[in-house]
């Protein structure tokens, strides 16, 4: 598993590296990601400001906006002034907004390149700037799912500081489950039209990795504030049950055409009461099986006994 | 599976630290870091060091836990002896692992079924031999041990004493109680086994494979 997320950090490394080579502008690498990145900033000034066509603005940027680079690299970092910062955000930031505006048009044009070009125009920039998104569709859905993640977390992490503070009731922990997959899945709603595409985008194999990762965390997390502390293979067997748990419900929605999908969330509370049925009878079989094994161990002892093998001479 | 499905569905008490959790709130991000003032482990500062210290953690929960299986199939063969003590010294070691594995949010081994089951068997079929049959296994997989802890005391040395002061020092105290056990050994004639260089070698090489595969799965 460290082997996985250890490709998944060289390949995230890679897709950045190659997002540089993409980038027209200056020749040392580490300039040339921000000098496009700032020159999509300067684009978006000028856009506001000027409407000259994207390329021609572009091309005549580039080399200024190296020329700004250098000059921020050479004054302190550390006491920059506030223009500077706020002008300032890493790539990575950038795409999130990007990303972020695109989910609106998902309705519209599915996930795609459209949603993001139009999530890119919505944010001020030219629809070019899509050229950022290697994976495309991938990183939408991506995006999407991770912030849903962050969602439930603050939402679980709320409700467990009410707990601690008194002013809730801690719940039994199968009910804790229900609420925090309904939590989840309920995010989905919004698109639920085209979830399937989102779904089929996920599985294909060089997304396969990144989404595996973001529903590992999300189960984690979920038995983490359901109160699991378990260092044993319990750590396991519980994250595999709440996986299945989800990914079947989630499927399970899918085809739901009820009001409010309450026949998801019935399934879902039968599941659960399956599992938790299946707990109880595993748990009796053990004493029952520990009862019998005590018992047949009385019985070899009685046996010794009676033959005289216990004696010792 | 029986058990953990069954103690997942009980009432499960929440017992979370309120430090951690106060703490936890403040930055949505950070929820994995356990910031109490005096918590063994520092919050990690990225992925990279926080990657370093699970591994770190988890091969040594998974060291522990094999310790205590050794021990465990030891008694079963030989009755209440001398490793008895030494047991409940690794009882100690393996309890606090847990709990740091459980603030830190450390996934443990997946390979704890088989280290339950190797460790058992090397501790009964080691202590068939006799006495010093055990007592050689003792000094081999504590030797192991102390050198695999000697090496991770090393690196946090390299990198940031004063940052992994706690750690640091609770590592250096498991090792010097697993040299203890070590000396121990040898003091009852542990060397006296016949064909001790072989079973000693053997072991060794086991544990350092145990170790090396427990880091990375």
């Amino acid at each position: 598993m460290a082997a996985l997320l250890r490709g998944l950090r060289a390949g995230r490394l890679l897709r950045g590296l190659s997002s540089v080579v993409a980038a027209p502008t200056s020749t040392t690498p580490q300039c040339s990601s921000r000098g496009f990145h700032c020159a999509s900033l300067r684009l978006k000034d000028e856009s506001k400001s000027d409407k000259h066509s994207a390329s021609s603005s572009y091309s005549s940027s580039s080399s200024t906006t190296h020329n700004e680079y250098t000059s921020q690299q050479d004054s302190d970092p550390s006491s920059g002034d506030q223009e500077q910062d706020e002008e300032y955000e890493t790539e990575e930031q950038l795409q999130a907004r990007i990303l972020t505006a695109a989910l609106e048009f998902v309705p519209l044009h599915g996930w795609s390149m459209e949603a993001i070009s139009a999530g890119a125009e919505a944010v001020g920039l030219s629809s070019a700037s899509t050229g950022m998104f290697i994976n495309g569709a991938g990183d939408l859905v991506l995006h999407f799912i991770s912030q849903c993640n962050s969602k439930l977390t603050e939402i679980l992490a709320e409700q467990h500081n009410q707990v601690q503070l008194g002013q809730a009731e801690p719940k039994k922990t199968a009910d804790f489950l229900r609420d925090a997959v309904e939590t989840r899945l309920r995010m989905y709603i919004p698109y639920m039209e085209s979830w399937p595409q989102a779904m089929s985008i996920l599985l294909l194999p060089h997304n396969i990795p990144e989404s595996l990762k973001h529903l590992s965390t999300m189960v984690d997390d979920i038995w983490y504030y359901a109160g699991d502390r378990s260092t044993d293979m319990n750590w396991y067997t519980k994250r595999a049950v709440l996986t299945g748990l989800y990914n079947a419900t989630e499927l399970v929605m899918l085809q739901d055409s009820s009001p409010d999908f309450q026949d998801t969330w019935t399934f879902l509370d039968n599941r659960i009461q399956d599992v938790t049925n299946m707990a109880v009878t595993a748990k009796q079989m053990q004493l029952t099986g520990e009862a019998v094994a005590q018992g047949l161990m009385g019985a070899a002892v009685t046996l010794k006994n009676l033959t005289g093998l216990n004696q010792r001479r | 599976m029986h058990r953990a499905a069954h103690t997942a569905f009980c009432d499960w008490p929440q017992f979370v630290r309120p430090a951690m959790i106060r703490q936890s709130l403040k930055c949505t991000g950070c929820l994995q870091n356990s910031t109490r003032a005096y918590s063994v482990v520092p919050a990690p500062r990225d992925s990279e060091e926080k990657e370093m210290m699970h591994r770190m953690l988890r091969v040594d929960h998974a060291g522990e836990y094999g310790a205590n299986r050794i021990y465990a199939g030891q008694m079963a063969v030989l009755g209440r002896s001398r490793q008895y003590q030494m047991w409940d010294q690794e009882k100690k070691h393996l309890s606090k692992f847990n709990e740091i594995l459980a603030e830190n949010r450390v996934r443990p081994t997946a390979l704890l079924p088989l280290w339950n089951l190797a460790g058992f068997v090397l501790g009964a079929s080691t202590a068939l031999l006799g006495k010093e049959g055990a007592m050689a296994c003792t000094v081999a997989v504590e030797e192991s041990i102390s050198e695999h802890y000697n090496s991770q005391i090393r690196a946090l040395m390299e990198s940031d004493p004063e940052r992994y002061t706690e750690l640091l020092q609770l590592i250096k105290e498991f090792r010097d109680d697993e040299m203890d056990h070590h000396d121990t050994g040898l003091e009852h004639d542990a060397e006296s086994l016949p064909g001790y260089w072989l079973l000693k070698n053997a072991i060794q090489l086991g544990c350092k494979a145990a170790i090396y595969v427990s880091q990375r799965v």
